[in-house]
């Protein structure tokens, strides 16, 4: 009988509980995309530093990896070092350049990478193979599009410029021998990856040895804050970073975000709640006749209660699924403008599809669902019956 | 050298720049000789400040040197701060997104609670109707209701907005360190919020009000 009373009484204003239901899915989107905002961008950014295996990254002492031009010297022995210890699988040095292509009297300059293709985790393949010999090299799409040249192609590249002899420095000609997409850069960023040796070669001296960084994967069941402490202790010239460190600077940086998360988020929540509140409080303040005289003839005050309460629960419930559907479509828009944040990796979603964030949702949503309905409840069952009985006959 | 004496020559305060927003916890200034002999960086600079007389000026400039120099290149600085303000413009575009998400949900909101005042007037108006009044003296009389109330919201919400404008600026600056300011509340901003709320409350009354009107009196008395 509870739930008959209740759908009546929804369907007596049928505009009124369609608005109210609209309001509340668009209150709704907006809560949802919010959830998703303050935690999608933190699990983006681990997926994407979990993406290739490697969970500690080593960079020069007080930076994090390529916020500047410092390098890591005696980076070979540092890799040798590290290797040996036995619960390390694998270490990748990675050197960052750039690489200039003198294309029909103008220049095409580009990210360089300098990796070990063998254990590399900054790229993946699209077509082709890895650099097998030292005058080979991969490049994304950007670069192959900006040289008008593809895999199997040669091209001459140069590592820098002399401006006193106004001639390139550490000329090579490369052979192109695969496609690949980048992991960690912007998608139209130009980049391309060599052999750490042959960068190294084409920087000169003086980047002999060097790395900007050194990505570490450990053996499974090895404790990753347990060995990266041992390395802080035991390397004075780096700066050990596991990918909860990383979370806590990406957490500060962007904290702006997820700032803006909890307060929209918020302000959504109160919206949704005063504007059921407000239907449901009109409703009853429309029937509190009938109320009463359900009162009078024995119904029980909790069912009075839990009839005005399920009323605001459908509005909140019934607004649930369309919300979602707006929330994920405006999602999918809002993620495209903060897509173009400059410098931004590819793969980083601001607005990241989570069921916890779609249930959290919901969750919030019911709560507040229950809430709007306390005060009508409230003062649809504490009313005098006679009193209010009498008022409304007289009119 | 590690040993040497540095001598702190003075603490300074940063002042504004849009480029420099995110927090930078630590800055040491040094003299530029200095500063290449500690990192061993030779005679190199890495960009040059050039100042000119006017914008003629500015572009003669950039051309000669870009058609003279070789391995770097001029820009205007009005070029280079479009290219450093890409972020801003990102978190600008942002914004625009979610105010406008927040106007659908607030014109909805809106039509909601004047449906619901006009409702509530329900007996007045066939009161009114009964003794005479014409529908078209009824219509107005409640959308003049609804522009009033639309006005005195907006009064109270540009309070509102004020005072959340000042809490996000005191907060913002204080985490970023800036004296840049996060919120403005503008005249343009004032004249779309109070308008688009008159707007909303004119059509939603009108609409509520049409529905009265067209309802026979007795019924709206619930006889």
């Amino acid at each position: 009988m509870i739930a008959t009373l209740a759908f009546a009484s929804l369907r007596r204003h049928r505009a009124r509980t369609a608005l109210a239901v609209l309001g509340v899915a668009v209150s709704a989107a907006m809560l949802l995309d919010m959830v998703m905002l303050s935690s999608g961008m933190r699990e983006s950014f681990r997926s994407l530093l979990l993406s290739q295996g490697f969970q500690l990254r080593l960079s020069p002492k007080g930076t994090l990896p390529f916020d500047t031009e410092a390098t890591i010297r005696s980076a070979d022995s540092l890799v040798a070092l590290l290797r040996a210890r036995p619960t390390v699988a694998a270490v990748s040095p990675v050197l960052g350049g750039q690489l200039h292509f003198p294309v029909a009297g103008a220049t095409v300059t580009s990210t360089a990478l300098g990796v070990d293709p063998a254990v590399q985790g900054d790229y993946e393949l699209v077509a082709g193979r890895n650099p097998a010999a030292p005058d080979e090299m991969v490049a994304n799409d950007a670069v192959l599009r900006a040289l008008g040249r593809s895999v199997g192609d040669t091209v001459r590249a140069a590592s820098g410029y002399d401006p006193q002899l106004r001639t390139l420095s550490g000329q090579r000609v490369l052979r192109i021998v695969g496609r690949v997409r980048f992991v960690y850069l912007a998608l139209d960023q130009r980049a391309a990856a060599l052999p750490i040796g042959t960068l190294r070669a084409m920087n000169g001296p003086g980047a002999a040895d060097r790395a900007s960084l050194l990505m570490v994967r450990l053996r499974p069941g090895a404790d990753v804050e347990r060995e990266r402490e041992a390395l802080l202790a035991r390397l004075r010239t780096v700066t050990v970073i596991s990918t909860s460190e990383a979370l806590k600077q990406v957490d500060e940086r962007l904290s702006y975000f997820r700032q803006l998360a909890v307060i929209l988020g918020a302000v959504s929540l109160v919206v949704g709640f005063l504007l059921v509140t407000t239907l449901v409080t009109v409703s009853v303040n429309e029937r509190i006749g009938e109320i009463s005289v359900m009162r009078a003839i024995g119904v029980r005050r909790w069912r009075v209660v839990a009839q005005i309460l399920l009323e605001s629960s459908v509005i909140m419930l019934a607004a649930s699924p369309i919300g979602l559907a707006l929330g994920l479509v405006t999602a999918r828009w809002l993620n495209s403008i903060l897509a173009r944040f400059p410098g931004l990796p590819e793969r980083i979603d601001f607005f990241l599809f989570q069921p916890s964030a779609a249930w959290t949702a919901l969750g919030l949503l019911a709560l507040c669902g229950v809430l709007a309905g306390v005060y009508p409840s409230w003062r649809g069952a504490s009313q005098p019956i006679a009193t209010t009985l009498r008022q409304e006959a007289v009119g | 050298m590690p040993g040497d004496t540095v001598v702190v020559a003075a603490i300074v305060e940063r002042r504004a720049d849009p480029a420099e927003i995110a927090r930078g916890e630590y800055r040491i200034r040094l003299h530029l000789d200095h500063l290449q002999t500690l990192l061993g960086y030779g005679d190199r600079v890495d960009r040059f400040a050039v100042g000119t007389r006017d914008a003629r000026a500015t572009r003669d400039a950039v051309a000669r040197i870009n058609s003279a120099a070789y391995g770097f290149r001029a820009h205007r600085s009005a070029d280079v701060a479009v290219e450093t303000s890409r972020t801003f413009a990102v978190v600008s575009r942002f914004h625009r997104a979610i105010g406008t998400i927040t106007i659908v949900a607030s014109a909805i909101f809106l039509l909601c609670i004047m449906l619901l005042k006009v409702d509530e007037r329900r007996r007045d108006v066939a009161a009114l109707r009964l003794i005479g009044c014409s529908s078209r003296t009824i219509v107005g009389s409640v959308v003049l209701e609804a522009a009033a109330v639309a006005v005195l919201g907006s009064l109270a919400g540009i309070g509102v907005g004020g005072a959340a404008s000042w809490i996000v600026n005191y907060h913002y600056q204080a985490v970023y360190r800036t004296p840049l300011r996060f919120s403005i509340v503008t005249g343009d901003i004032v004249l779309l919020a109070v308008s688009l709320s008159l707007v909303l409350g004119i059509v939603a009354g009108w609409l509520a009000a049409r529905r009265l009107v067209r309802t026979p009196p007795l019924a709206l008395l619930g006889r």
